[in-house]
């Protein structure tokens, strides 16, 4: 537990087509420990997904200047890392999965495909191989039938089915780190009860550490260890779940507490 | 058997599109009888006496010089579907290939590029610049090849550059990067098979373009240097015409009609069971 799975130190995102404008998120810093489940939540538009996909490097130079101290996987800096070896990275030891389960996967290649894919390309196994693993991974995350979601394309699965199949392909090489933007806001509370059960069931398993971006805080409350509440880009309170529940510091806290259970802050 | 692989494949498509399946089919039979040498072989023998008219022996009658127009018919048939083929696969995948790029890296110097080259093509009058090519690289037997496949790639382009960028948008596109595919990968194998039905639909019309251009052409002297096309036989039937003998003429034209008309139902049908909106009805 001595050193954190990801850590991230004075994390800046502005427009590059908006020169004057405030940045979207402004040297934020915060540690991800090994295993543990950290949300992190705020209003729309606060910079969480922002946050999100700098630390994966998915922003494209053209449009979003990204600075930070430091973006340390399992200790090593991969802030200045060529794009190679952050593809190397990405997928493998930093994984994850979008707001969106509908639109992620590919409509015109099977689920199965889409999943032992990232297998081949990352560990390098070989067809037969990954896809008795992919079957194993889809088993993991709930499936009855895997053979049978193997062979399935996107548009034959729910919502629900199509997050699980993400979360198998996300967690298939077991990272270190996986990031969850708001993976269940698109779902039904049953569907996205299951589906956070599955995934914080082999995040466990796998001992992946886990930023669970989120803005409702009855998930956060349920499933997270720790929390971190942003504004305007800037994060203005990290507690331990129960902590912020009984004792929110911040008023921007407070408020969103407030709409939460009906009280008044 | 058309119809049971295309319901195995949950498509559905519509009387008329059968129809022109079928004439697309016989047509491509026909071809490739020519191609095997087993019809159309006596084309250019002129053994007949001039302007028979049709007959046992000739079955369409004869052309000016005796010879036979059935077969010469029938040897068009491949013409048509040479070129046909040729065009309509390079020019889609020229196509293919440039818009993709235009696409994937819009608003840079690549996509400026690739739009300027098809604005400055597709400001030429287009039957005066394929005979502009085809009248400089007169003698070599693929002038109008080229010809076609230089214009026709412009349509294709201008398409597959918009959905490749409508595509990249989409979360798929996202989510292969956070898996870690280098952005040429995404490109071949997440965007590109999305356009796929776009390019499908795409390369049928200019199948049909191709085999109406190369009649023109022909007609004009700019089109085949060797061998026979409807175009060349409608180009000979000119003379007839005017004496009364309309074999040559209406053979030339009855095949062609039929061939155009059995290829632009069954890119309508496709077009149809590939649009999602259509399906929904």
């Amino acid at each position: 537990m001595n050193q954190p799975a990801l850590r991230i130190s004075k994390l800046t995102v502005k427009s590059t087509l908006e020169p004057g404008a405030p940045a979207i998120v402004s040297e934020i810093g915060f540690d991800l420990r090994k295993g543990e489940i950290l949300a992190l939540v705020g209003e729309s538009g606060c910079g969480k997904t922002k946050t999100a996909e700098a630390i994966m490097g998915l922003l494209p130079a053209s449009h979003w200047q990204v600075t930070a101290g430091a973006i340390e996987l399992n200790g090593t800096d991969c802030s200045d890392l060529p794009p190679a070896s952050l593809r190397k990275l990405r997928g493998n030891e930093i994984s994850m999965i979008f707001q969106e389960p509908l639109t992620a996967l590919d409509p015109v290649f099977s689920c199965g495909h889409q999943v032992s894919s990232v297998l081949r390309r990352h560990l390098g196994s070989a067809r037969n191989e990954a896809r008795d693993r992919t079957i194993k991974m889809l088993q993991q995350v709930g499936f009855a039938d895997p053979e049978r979601i193997f062979r399935s394309y996107p548009h034959q699965l729910s919502g629900g089915m199509r997050q699980r199949v993400m979360i198998a392909m996300a967690m298939s090489c077991r990272p270190a780190v996986l990031i969850a933007d708001e993976p269940t806001t698109a779902l039904d509370v049953t569907t996205q009860a299951q589906v956070l059960d599955q995934l914080t069931k082999l995040g466990r398993e796998y001992g992946t550490a886990i930023l669970l971006i989120t803005h409702d805080l009855g998930v956060v409350a349920q499933y997270a260890d720790r929390v971190m509440v942003m504004l305007d880009g800037v994060i203005v309170e990290t507690a331990e779940v129960e902590n912020l529940f009984k004792q929110p510091q911040h008023p921007c806290t407070r408020q969103l507490l407030s709409y939460t259970t009906g009280a008044v802050a | 058997m058309a119809t049971e692989i295309l319901a195995r494949r949950k498509m559905r498509i519509s009387r008329s599109g059968l129809t022109g399946l079928v004439i697309v089919i016989f047509f491509f039979l026909l071809a490739v009888a020519v191609w095997a040498g087993w019809a159309g072989q006596n084309w250019s023998a002129a053994d007949g006496e001039r302007w028979a008219s049709p007959g046992s022996t000739w079955w369409f009658g004869t052309n000016q010089l005796g010879q036979d127009i059935f077969e010469r018919a029938v040897y068009s048939v491949r013409t048509a579907f040479e070129i046909g083929i040729v065009v309509s696969l390079l020019s889609t995948a020229l196509g293919a290939a440039l818009g993709a790029v235009a696409g994937w890296r819009s608003n840079t110097l690549a996509d400026g590029t690739v739009l300027w080259l098809a604005g400055v093509l597709d400001s030429i009058p287009f039957y005066l610049f394929v005979a502009a090519v085809a009248f400089a690289l007169q003698g070599l037997p693929w002038a109008m090849h080229v010809a076609m496949i230089a214009t026709f790639w412009t349509a294709t382009a201008r398409l597959a550059r918009a959905e490749v960028m409508k595509i990249k948008s989409r979360e798929f596109v996202l989510s292969a990067r956070a898996i870690g595919l280098p952005s040429w990968l995404i490109l071949m194998r997440h965007v590109l098979p999305n356009t796929l039905h776009i390019l499908l639909i795409q390369a049928s019309i200019s199948f049909v373009a191709a085999i109406k251009t190369e009649v023109i052409l022909s007609f004009l002297g700019l089109g085949v240097q060797d061998g026979v096309s409807w175009g060349l036989m409608l180009a000979e039937s000119t003379q007839e015409v005017l004496a009364g003998h309309f074999n040559n003429f209406l053979a030339a034209s009855i095949m062609l009609f039929l061939l155009l008309l059995g290829f632009n139902l069954l890119s309508d049908a496709l077009q149809d069971s590939f649009d999602p909106k259509q399906a929904a009805l």
